[in-house]
């Protein structure tokens, strides 16, 4: 037994990966999606899946795709890019899935991105936020150092130097114009999400209109996110007219923010910007709440502020903190808020923007198949691009605009917690309530 | 050491199989698989010169890999140049920074010299994170790929890993062989016979270095998307390196080879179930416990992978290169007590 | 001056907390010679069960002490006597296969949480969470406070242990010369194993100490054993005065930096002054003192 035994596992190991994926002919139509399902994102990553999953039995239950099921072949990506990669390639050559959809961070996202447009593959992004992805200069060379230098001109004073920096970039970006060329055949990556600069647009007429700081301080974790949303940020406020006395980026795993905090007290800025995810939300409301930082308002971009935990954590912290998002169920678009409820009823657990965003994908996904003349990527690609519905994430359409191709426009609100719950409270045609400002931050406190 | 005939011919029918497979597998994604098991076959043997065979165990030799791969990306994003270049000057950078890293680490012994090299590595992570005018921080940097198909990838790769292991075993056979294992064995009965200890050091160091950062360069040019958290990583670079050189075999010329073949593959069968063997077998069979334990499989896939490398420590500490007649045995493909 | 005291302030008390956590991994590296990578996992443990009793039974953590301490402390000897002494008589070629078998328990350890509690952040949010007292403008966190004076207590149990009962005099004898303590009739693998424990539940009360103040994920565990090895070597291998020391230096470094330098560096300076001490001060603070 045991010598060929050996040989044998040896022989099933190496053709280990041409194991069938269970499929045979006259199958559903296979789509592939890629989340984080462990490591540390899986949090977001089950509530994508498990969103996914609902819009899917919706679909088949009215009859997917011209009479045939839609199948899901769920995809780990680890939150590692490399890993992001290889379930990419699995799904696109393995699993022959007809179109993938998912991607949760920007750096995995990314890496995905690379994959399909080498192979002219359409992907359906619905959380990945950096802004490069959907815009085909990033994917070629003389596209992203023509950035580079025009970043360089506008920053240079000297007229000589700035002039040949100017030469430099116009010749860059032609070339870049010409490669852009060579990518955009292949270029099938379609976004749902805003990027991550737009998701300050709701907060940015808020602060124009209403608060109108003077000056701000601007804390944010260093992840790509992080970062992107931050950049984006001191642009707005800049173009405002605020002056940004604290600019800080800090570690995901920071325990204590006194320091930082302490130094913005002493500041004493009109409002105190955040970019965090949901714990050092928490942390960053309590620990003001204890230093008794008061400026006239704390507003927060990123997922951390908007979620249950984050008012359970920070509990008398959060009340009446301004955060920027992208989607609330009490939005009136149709199916929003019943997407909420069935949510909660099926799995026991909220659901908040991510869920949204997974939700519509799989109803963009589904409505592109079902208009495509065939199952082919191009014929898919094509369908996704001319894309025009309603969902409960909003309206969605692919278009180009600036440096973006194939993004879809989506809002940005503001909300604020006002006696433990969030509401929507800018722009002023769809806010449920007035917002509350001036805050009295100690009598919140008490 | 083996005899002429018999090492040697294994040694080349394993490279010409190596080489043939891509045109007989028309599958990208078992060839992506393969790349990444050869660019652990260069990382491994690298680390295997230094630890295996000279004793520094050093655990920061992602700091090597992550500034081939930087190198590379930088030299696009910055002056425009093919990435490929990369593979020269990330060799180059790699080695650079292995000076001072030597000079800092190699007065410190054991654990002490361990610890150097991980918060060296740790230092480099956050330098890369931090100097966003330079690096573009954690947006990483992105870069369109040379090739469509995967071929040309897989060849380079395999390119690089077997010179690697030529390279590495043209030193060992050298007088530097002899100074590295007596440096290993008691490093200051070496110093007091007269070897410069702290030159060999520096010159394992240096052609570790070189082989790491030249597969990061690889990496970079391969998959088009790098940031400091991936190619700076601690668990995933350095800690990887030290398990594909542990559990293929330390001070063994072929032991990381091996090791990085079995790391890639286990990884992966763990992530995806059985490469989706168990699921087809439960669709097959019909049997609902083969669902259930393929989704258990996925979910708890790190878990098992961590509990295969404690128990590949616990009883196969030379590797399976290291310990083969031990495996032997216990497959029972041999009996208990014969030699080699 | 406000921000200085404040800085001041919450150097010091997260310098508390750190030192409980340090003076665990000084104490097994001293008496064992290997460095413990899964330390910050064994915290995470600590934190999971005082999660857990405060979630469905309502314990507060100061209280679940009583559980999460001995239980780290039998993880501890465990790990130690089925897992890492068997590879101190294994003839590798390396003796680094110890620290490599940390490396795998602190996987597995993080693993198994990850797949009984999901990666979901956890919090535990009691009554005092955020209290806080002030003295004049500078604020002190309740949490915090009680902690830095647990720490001191513990530590204060600890130097009673080494000092006064025969065991601890056995641990020391071990520490400074394992050979000799042998000769003298120690049974040094005892030894190293209950003084695994002893180090790992150490930090299993550091764990607890910290989580009504912090959150919890299964990959927390990391971040806290690069801290744990830097008080470690700004100590001195072996000295719990020296991880004291080496706790309060490095909190206070961390924050003196995230006020003046700016939060981003808060790491690297935590890691430059443990290079600094590796090249300049090799043995740490210990050499300045006695213990």
């Amino acid at each position: 037994m045991n010598k060929t035994a050996a040989i044998l596992s040896l022989a099933l190991f190496f053709a280990a990966p041409f194991a069938p994926s269970g499929a045979s002919a006259g199958e559903p139509v296979k789509v592939g999606v890629v989340l984080p399902l462990t490591g540390t994102e899986a949090n977001f990553g089950e509530i994508e899946k498990l969103s996914f999953e609902l819009a899917l039995e919706e679909i088949n239950a009215k009859g997917g795709v011209k009479g045939s099921p839609i199948s899901i072949i769920f995809e780990d990506d680890g939150s590692k890019p490399d890993v992001g990669r290889s379930a990419i390639e699995k799904l696109i050559r393995q699993d022959g899935v007809a179109i993938v959809g998912g991607g949760y961070s920007s750096s995995v996202t990314a890496a995905m991105a690379g994959v399909a447009v080498n192979n002219a593959f359409p992907l359906v992004i619905n959380t990945g936020s950096a802004d490069n992805i959907t815009e085909p200069w990033s994917y070629t060379v003389s596209g992203q150092m023509a950035t580079k230098k025009k970043k360089a001109m506008t920053e240079e004073t000297d007229a000589v130097k700035k002039e040949a920096l100017k030469k430099e970039s116009d010749e860059l970006t032609a070339k870049a114009e010409q490669e852009a060329a060579t990518i955009m055949p292949r270029y099938a990556i379609f976004r749902i999400n805003p990027p991550a600069s737009e998701y300050a647009g709701g907060v940015e007429s808020l602060l124009s209109d209403v608060i109108k700081p003077k000056t701000a301080a601007l804390l944010h974790e260093n992840s790509a996110f992080g970062t992107s949303s931050a950049t984006d940020v001191e642009k707005r406020l800049a173009k405002l007219g605020i002056k940004i006395l604290i600019k800080e980026s800090y570690d995901k795993a920071s325990i204590d923010f006194k320091p930082v905090l302490s130094k913005i007290k002493a500041a004493n800025p009109d409002i105190v910007y955040m970019v965090s995810y949901v714990n050092d939300a928490a942390l960053l409301m309590n620990q003001s709440m204890e230093l008794r930082l008061n400026p006239k308002m704390f507003i927060g971009g990123g997922a951390g502020f908007t979620m249950p935990e984050f008012q359970k954590n920070a509990g008398k912290a959060s009340e009446k903190v301004l955060s920027a998002t992208l989607w609330y169920q009490t939005l009136k678009y149709p199916g929003a808020k019943e997407y909420y409820d069935r949510f909660l009823k099926k799995y026991n657990r909220d659901t908040e923007y991510h869920g949204a965003e997974a939700y519509s994908a799989m109803y963009v996904i589904a409505d592109a198949l079902k208009r495509a003349k065939s199952l082919s990527k191009e014929d898919i690609t094509k369908a996704l691009s001319e894309t025009d519905m309603m969902t409960v994430f909003g309206q969605v359409k692919f278009v180009a605009y600036g440096k973006k191709a194939n993004q879809n426009k989506g809002e940005a609100y503001v909300v604020q917690w006002i006696k433990g719950e969030l509401e929507i409270v800018w722009p002023k045609k769809y806010a449920t309530r007035d917002i509350v400002f001036p805050v009295d931050w100690v009598k919140e406190r008490q | 050491m083996t005899t002429m005939g018999k090492g040697t011919i294994a040694q080349i029918s394993a490279l010409a199989a190596l080489a043939v497979i891509p045109l007989a597998v028309h599958n990208d994604y078992y060839l992506h698989l393969m790349i990444l098991a050869l660019m652990w076959v260069v990382i491994g043997s690298a680390w295997n010169l230094l630890a295996g065979y000279t004793g520094q165990v050093s655990f920061g030799d992602a700091a090597f890999f992550g500034t081939g791969a930087y190198t590379a990306g930088l030299l696009v994003i910055h002056w425009g140049w093919s990435a490929w270049w990369g593979l020269l000057f990330g060799g180059i950078m790699a080695v650079a920074i292995a000076f001072p890293f030597g000079w800092i680490c190699f007065r410190l012994r054991g654990a002490y010299f361990a610890l150097a090299t991980l918060a060296l590595n740790e230092v480099l992570r956050h330098v890369a994170t931090i100097w966003e005018s330079f690096t573009q921080g954690m947006v990483g940097v992105m870069i369109m790929q040379t090739y469509i198909s995967k071929l040309p990838y897989y060849y380079i790769a395999l390119a690089l890993a077997a010179s690697s292991i030529i390279i590495i075993r043209l030193v060992l056979r050298s007088r530097l062989g002899y100074y590295f294992l007596s440096i290993r064995e008691d490093q200051d009965a070496a110093e007091s016979l007269g070897v410069n200890t702290h030159f060999y050091k520096m010159v394992s160091l240096a052609v570790a270095a070189w082989l790491t950062g030249v597969a990061g360069a690889l990496y970079m040019n391969y998959m088009g998307f790098i940031d400091p958290h991936v190619v700076f990583s601690l668990h995933d670079i350095s800690i990887m390196a030290i398990l594909v050189g542990i559990v293929g075999g330390v001070g063994t010329t072929y032991g990381p080879a091996v090791g990085a073949f079995i790391m890639v593959l286990m990884q992966e069968m763990f992530r995806t179930a059985g490469f989706g063997y168990i699921k087809a077998a439960a669709k097959f069979t019909d049997v609902p416990f083969l669902i259930s334990a393929s989704e258990q499989l996925t979910k708890g896939h790190a878990l098992g992978f961590g509990i295969l490398v404690v128990l590949v420590i616990r009883y196969m500490p030379n590797g399976v290169v290291g310990d083969w007649g031990k495996l032997m045995t216990a497959l029972r493909l041999r009996k208990a007590g014969t030699t080699k | 001056m406000d921000l200085f005291l404040q800085t001041l302030v919450s150097g010091l008390l997260k310098g508390g907390l750190y030192a409980v956590i340090g003076i665990g991994m000084t104490l097994i590296m001293g008496v064992m010679g290997i460095i413990n990578l899964a330390h910050g996992q064994m915290m995470m443990v600590s934190m999971y069960i005082t999660y857990s009793l405060f979630a469905y039974a309502g314990v507060d953590p100061y209280v679940s002490l009583i559980v999460s301490v001995p239980a780290i402390f039998a993880l501890g000897l465990f790990i130690q006597q089925r897992l890492l002494n068997p590879l101190m008589r294994a003839d590798t070629i390396l003796p680094e296969n110890q620290v490599l078998m940390t490396v795998g328990v602190g996987m597995v350890l993080t693993e198994t949480m990850r797949f009984i509690f999901t990666s979901d952040y956890k919090s535990v949010r009691t009554a005092y969470s955020s209290s806080t007292f002030f003295l004049g403008n500078i604020s002190f966190s309740v949490p915090l406070t009680i902690d830095f004076l647990i720490a001191i207590l513990l530590t204060a149990a600890l130097f009673m242990f080494l000092i006064k009962t025969d065991l601890g005099r056995s641990v020391r004898a071990t520490a400074q010369d394992k050979e000799a303590a042998v000769l003298m009739g120690v049974d040094s693998e005892r030894i190293t194993y209950i003084t695994f424990g002893i180090g790992s539940a150490l930090v299993a009360a550091a764990g607890t100490l910290l989580i009504p103040v912090f959150y919890l994920y299964p990959d927390i565990g990391g971040p806290f054993t690069r801290k744990a090895f830097v008080i470690c070597i700004l100590g001195g291998l072996g000295s719990a005065v020296g991880a004291i020391f080496g706790g309060v230096t490095l909190g206070l470094a961390e924050a003196f930096g995230a006020t003046y330098a700016g939060m981003e560096f808060e790491d690297i300076i935590g890691l430059t002054i443990f290079l600094l001490v590796l090249l300049f001060l090799p043995g740490g603070f210990k050499r300045l003192t006695k213990v």
